[in-house]
């Protein structure tokens, strides 16, 4: 039996699910339902479905999570009380926002005021929708999945900006303005950073960066690529120490001020979406993926959805790394954090290139071993 | 910008390490057991709460420390008030009305404090007025009500809070050495015994005074031949004497 994949599972649902239907419907029409089209197309949509129900149900979980990790390390505990240790309260806070009323400033321009927050979401789903999550999760399997990623996730200063803009607030346009500063400035280091990772494994597809991985994580080799990319995503995701574009106690609450209700969650949806891609690229690119070393034994790695668990449980890991940097740091200032980017995270993104292409022409290290055979 | 600043911004180990660990170790703290009270599950006044503290933290939590002096609501001794008003008038927040309760005498009522818990602000300056140490704060913090009307404790209210012997705050001011003492402008004075009876702590004396002979073509005064003498050891400073008097011949001031 080939490999048991996302689409498989779909495909196989809708199809038995055509088949219940057609069996109690007469010929004619049953034909044209258990057709190979039909099925195609419905299991395109289970497909979709899952994908979306999986993204939304892990960005709430990592709420959940971060609020947690947050509690304990601020000396207290966090939701508790809704469902088992508070992880049906973000459920309710979202039921609370559907319920809400949206509402738009007076002068604010519809459009982009509606569009900005649709837009930031649904591309911030698409990320999730061709990253590879496991050997049998991966629908995007293209040649450039992390190109297409990257280049996905740099969409957001532009929705970002327009969503401000079309607030018609002076709070909101100054955030969005920081924003897309900010994002800007760190979008350099961190496709460099990239670069050097994209040196080392050969190729820009996220599924043979992780076989790359195999019995040789790029964490350790590629330690400064790693800073850098962590610091790039950081700013990206807009998380302390780099939340100037929602910084409270100057700009209200950023450039999404004027937003209530459930575009309001769209804004917070879409922001844990990120910082899960963030997570979710940090594994994929310097963590192994959802591989775990040879020696590890077989038990651990066998067992139905391995894959996925130890996944997940990496990615819940480098999340709770943003949370404890956003525990520990105090936000800088735009001066520094411009400064930082331009001369601090460039140089050191430069070297890492460097470093990985020193490292691709000497090919073994003392401690980390051989570079995979695939490296340019 | 400073110095520091740049020096901080420019050293990583200064912003990001060192705060790094010492979120870790506090991280590592709480993992074990954060400080938060789950209230209504959890009170630090249970004693069995407060041993399952001490023994997850290692150390006791702040019995002494927080307790004793904890404002909540007053505790009154309606058997020991006076009457003396001290405590309405120190109060910043006017939530302490004077009503009267049974055992005064029809023409002397005793009156004790009735206190809005709407207004109060728990400052503690009424206990601290309290001549007769009898209003107290105790620990007790509960007071959610459904009704505003509750939140108005009747002085008998109070003695039952009294009666529960919760813990009280002890803290009393001390007397000052140099208190101003109840003077009297013996020739105002028309000896019409109203400081004497309202006194509350009746160290009001009224003595008689000789009756000086009319010089010819003078006329007396027309009074009553007694004057006032307070007791000073027994003055509680109330001031009831002088806003009583109708001639206004009280006053504060040092004795000579
Ligand atoms: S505690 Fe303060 S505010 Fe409350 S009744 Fe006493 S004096 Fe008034
Ligand atoms: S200050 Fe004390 S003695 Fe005086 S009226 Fe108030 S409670 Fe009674
Ligand atoms: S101030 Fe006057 S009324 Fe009050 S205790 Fe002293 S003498 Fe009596």
């Amino acid at each position: 039996m080939s490999q048991v994949t996302l689409y498989s599972v779909a495909y196989t649902l809708s199809d038995d699910l055509l088949r219940a239907v057609g069996s109690i419907l007469p010929a004619g029409p049953r034909g044209l339902v258990t057709s190979g089209t039909a099925v195609t197309a419905l299991a395109l949509l289970v497909f979709g479905a899952i994908l979306l129900a999986a993204s939304m149900l892990n960005t709430i979980l990592l709420i959940w999570w971060e609020r947690k990790l947050l509690g304990r390390f601020m000396d207290r505990r966090g939701a508790m009380h809704v469902g088992y240790a508070g992880l049906l309260q973000n459920f309710a806070d979202g039921l609370k926002l559907f319920r809400k009323n949206t509402f738009q400033p007076r002068e604010a321009d519809s459009l982009g005021f509606y569009f900005g927050p649709t837009a930031y979401l649904a591309t911030s789903l698409m990320i999730f929708g061709i990253l590879p999550i496991s050997s049998g999760w991966n629908a995007g399997s293209l040649p450039l999945t992390l190109l297409l990623a990257l280049t996905i996730f740099s969409f957001a200063p532009l929705f970002i900006f327009v969503s401000a803009w079309s607030s018609n607030n002076k709070y909101s346009l100054m955030g969005g303005m920081r924003s897309a500063a900010q994002m800007i400035a760190y979008e350099v280091p961190l496709l460099l950073a990239v670069v050097a990772v994209v040196i080392v494994a050969g190729s820009f597809d996220l599924t043979t960066i992780v076989y790359e991985q195999q019995n040789y994580w790029f964490w350790g080799p590629l330690v400064v690529a790693l800073i850098v990319f962590v610091a790039g995503m950081l700013a990206e995701m807009e998380r302390i120490p780099f939340d100037l574009p929602e910084a409270e106690a100057e700009l209200v609450e950023g450039w999404n001020t004027e937003y209530g209700g459930m575009l309001f969650a769209f804004f917070m949806l879409a922001d844990y979406l990120r910082a899960l891609v963030g997570s979710i690229l940090v594994v994929l690119l310097f963590l192994g993926g959802w591989t775990l070393p040879t020696w590890v034994p077989g038990s651990l790695t066998s067992f139905p959805l391995a894959g996925i668990v130890w996944f997940m449980v990496k990615t819940y890991l480098v999340f709770g790394l943003f949370v404890w940097v956003r525990a520990a740091l105090p936000r800088v200032r735009t001066d520094q954090l411009l400064r930082v980017g331009w001369n601090r995270m460039i140089p050191l993104a430069l070297l890492s290139v460097f470093l990985a292409a020193v490292l691709v022409e000497v090919r073994c290290l003392p401690v980390f071993g051989c570079v995979p055979s695939a490296g340019v | 910008m400073t110095e520091e600043g740049t020096a901080t911004e420019e050293n990583p180990v200064l912003y990001v390490v060192r705060p790094m660990a010492t979120a870790a170790k506090q991280f590592a703290k709480s993992l074990v057991r954060p400080s938060t009270v789950i209230y209504p599950f959890e009170r630090l006044e249970d004693p069995a709460f407060r041993e399952e503290v001490a023994v997850a933290s290692g150390k006791p939590i702040g019995v002494g420390a927080i307790w004793d002096n904890y404002r909540g609501v007053h505790a009154l001794n309606i058997a020991t008030c006076i009457s003396c008003n001290l405590c309405a008038f120190s109060c910043p927040d006017l939530c302490i009305e004077m009503v009267t309760v049974p055992g005064g005498d029809p023409k002397h009522p005793k009156k004790c404090p009735e206190i809005d818990y709407g207004k109060c602000s728990y400052c503690g300056f009424c206990s601290d007025a309290c001549p007769e140490g009898c209003l107290t704060m105790t620990t007790r913090y509960e007071l959610a009500t459904a009704k505003r009307s509750e939140m108005v404790y009747s002085p008998e209210k109070l003695y039952e809070v009294f009666r529960t012997k919760l813990p009280m705050n002890p803290i009393r001011l001390e007397r000052p050495e140099n208190e101003d003492q109840i003077l009297l402008d013996p020739p105002l004075c028309i000896g019409c015994n109203a400081c004497a009876r309202d006194c509350p702590t009746a160290c009001i004396t009224m003595l008689d005074v000789a009756k000086p002979e009319a010089k010819a073509g003078e006329k007396l005064p027309k009074r009553i031949w007694k004057e006032p003498v307070v007791n000073d050891s027994d003055c509680v400073r109330c001031g009831t004497c002088i806003s009583v008097c109708p001639k206004e011949c009280l006053f504060w001031g040092k004795r000579p």
